[in-house]
């Protein structure tokens, strides 16, 4: 009789250690899986990391090239046989028509493709627009004055700037004016969206104050503004030296970062200034 | 309230049709949503234009509120008027930067200097638009309401947009006012008019869809071609035609919709060519005479008449030209050079 329980005790550990021995291995097996899913994930960043060094030498390569094509001389460009002017095609998208060339300037701002305009050029007798589907606030006649007869190119790349900071501001401008806006009211701007004006608040530690901004863009071909000024739209209170730090620092900000990023800093620079009291 | 403003209310708010009037009436934002909830939008005219200058008269609405509502009711239903395009000149080359409560000091005080019976309102609009109500009195009379001029005037282009009213005797005072609030230093009529606001606008500012021969794909939408379920029973005979013409037409007018324009005016001042054997008008004289196009849509329309085999591909310039030129009345004087281009004036 002993002897019987003690085979039936010992059955009965037995089975307990193997029970605990096959969950040992299911949990062992689980580990295994997970250790090579994220080998195979590190495998596939590496991968990818060395795809992206890749693709970026091959961007500065590009790059590089087109600088030395821009510097260097090029006399296929523009090219006179007796009366007549013939352009070479390739630079800038540019497509022989019957009677000229006709150019398409994208525009992009921070990485978004705008809008495109287009330029149809005459050759003959002289070189001239012969239409185009520029906006009427940009200054294409001064422009054109300038610089057609002389060298295309660079009317081209001045014109492109101009396009090209205007639609950069007209971007900032429109982030302001989405429902969830920072600014308070209506914001001021005008058609080529180089006089902003707006007020708004900074609020930290429950505390609110309201600025007023006049942001003037004296450069046509740039998308930051030349001019800041920040102004208190109420009386200033005892809080009158901060409110003077955030202006001065508000001004700083929007003179050298994009509207939109600028005001995405706003709280954290009203928080640390706000902590200083 | 004055009597004269509650009138105008009153006809303002008969003007709007019925199912419009509370969502007017809640852009103005003059009355609250509480006295709007007091109206019944649903009977007579006549009865919630009463309704409406009640409430006006216990928020005590002045000439210059009444007037914001006028602004609206035009902005909305800018087809209801006839709009000229105006442009000015200026000389020097700077651009200057437009600011806005400057423009309209300006263009305050310059025509109240001339002209102190004058009501002026501003309104602007988020596509950079400035409308400007004027109601003309005159040194003596009080403003009348009732005879308004209309300016919309997009910042820093060199176009104005004018619909000016019966008294046209205003329009010189109205132009200087522009252009020194503008900063411009002359102003002409171009030879564009029409009900439509926006169409006019599409022309001016090149919105509409030009044909333009370029490396760069374009954008997708407009390249919505159906594809064509042909039956193969049927053959067309005139297919090369019919491709030569609708490629002739594209390359006119484009690929999209056309700017809305009701008449195109051609006024000849050719002499008449006829056989010298016929002896018809011999007299050295320039026959005058006024040829005149009009239809609800006329560029749409004139851009069907080669597909609809009413007319010969490719259109006569003449025709093709408007959106181009931007004009719609011509003057056709004879041919002086050997261009065709200097047959139509300035």
């Amino acid at each position: 009789i002993i002897t019987a329980w003690i085979f039936e005790r010992v059955v009965l550990f037995l089975a307990g250690v193997f029970a605990h021995l096959e969950l040992l291995e299911a949990r062992a097996y689980e580990a295994a899986v997970k250790q090579e899913e994220t080998e195979q994930q590190e495998e596939k960043l590496a991968r990818l990391r060395a795809r992206v060094q890749q693709l970026r030498l091959q961007r500065d390569e590009l790059r590089a090239k087109l600088d030395l094509q821009e510097k260097g001389v090029r006399k296929g460009w523009l090219q006179t046989s007796g009366s007549e002017l013939w352009c070479a095609p390739a630079l800038r998208g540019g497509k022989l028509t019957k009677r000229g060339v006709c150019f398409c300037i994208s525009t992009a701002y921070e990485g978004t493709y705008l809008d495109s305009y287009h330029l149809d050029l005459l050759t003959k007798p002289e070189v001239q627009i012969y239409r185009h589907s520029l906006p009427t606030f940009i200054p294409l006649q001064q422009i054109a004055k300038k610089y057609l007869q002389t060298d295309i190119r660079r009317f081209l790349t001045v014109l492109s700037d101009h396009l090209n900071a205007y639609v950069g501001r007209r971007y900032q401008a429109d982030q302001l004016q989405v429902p969830v806006a920072a600014i308070e009211g209506t914001l001021q701007r005008n058609s080529l969206c180089n006089l902003l004006v707006f007020n708004y608040n900074v609020s930290s530690k429950s505390k609110a104050f309201p600025f007023h901004a006049r942001l003037l863009y004296g450069d046509l071909c740039c998308s930051l503004p030349t001019e800041v000024v920040v102004s208190c739209t109420r009386k200033r209170t005892m809080w009158g030296s901060v409110w003077a730090e955030m202006a001065a620092a508000h001004t700083d900000l929007f003179r050298h970062v994009a509207l939109h990023k600028a005001f995405s800093s706003f709280s954290s620079v009203g928080e640390s200034l706000a902590g200083a009291l | 309230m004055d009597e004269t403003v509650a009138e105008y209310i009153r006809r303002t708010v008969l003007k709007i049709p019925r199912d419009e009037i509370k969502t007017m009436l809640q852009k103005w934002g003059f009355l609250s949503e509480a006295q709007l909830e007091t109206v019944n939008f649903h009977q007579i005219k006549e009865n919630i234009s009463q309704d409406v200058v009640h409430l006006c008269e216990e928020n005590s609405a002045d000439i210059k509120q009444a007037a914001v509502l006028d602004i609206i009711y035009n902005h909305i239903y800018p087809n209801k008027r006839i709009w000229s395009v105006y442009q000015m000149n200026k000389r020097g080359e700077e651009t200057e930067v437009f600011d806005l409560t400057d423009f309209k000091k300006k263009f305050k005080s310059r025509l109240r200097s001339a002209l102190k019976n004058v009501t002026i309102n501003f309104r602007e609009y988020e596509d950079n638009a400035i409308w400007i109500r004027i109601a003309w009195g005159t040194p003596y009379t009080k403003p009348n309401q009732y005879k308004t001029s209309y300016v919309v005037y997009h910042s820093q282009t060199p176009y104005v947009f004018i619909s000016a009213s019966v008294l046209k005797s205003n329009l010189p005072l109205l132009c200087q006012a522009l252009v020194v609030a503008s900063n411009y230093h002359d102003i002409r009529e171009m030879e564009l008019r029409s009900h439509s606001l926006n169409s006019l606008k599409d022309i001016v500012f090149k919105r509409y869809s030009q044909n333009f021969q370029s490396y760069y794909p374009r954008p997708l939408q407009e390249r919505n071609v159906a594809p064509e379920t042909a039956d193969l029973r049927i053959i067309q005979e005139n297919k090369s035609e019919k491709e030569r013409i609708q490629r002739l037409n594209r390359e006119a007018f484009g690929d999209g919709p056309q700017p809305k324009l009701e008449f195109a005016q051609y006024k000849l001042e050719t002499m008449f060519k006829s056989d010298p054997k016929m002896d018809v008008l011999d007299k050295k004289e320039p026959f005058r005479c006024l040829v005149k196009f009009s239809s609800p849509h006329l560029l749409e329309s004139l851009k069907s008449l080669a597909p609809a085999g009413m007319a010969d591909a490719p259109l006569s310039p003449l025709l093709t030209c408007i959106p181009q030129k931007a004009r719609n009345y011509f003057k056709i004087r004879e041919k002086k050079g050997l261009l065709p281009e200097s047959f139509v004036s300035p």
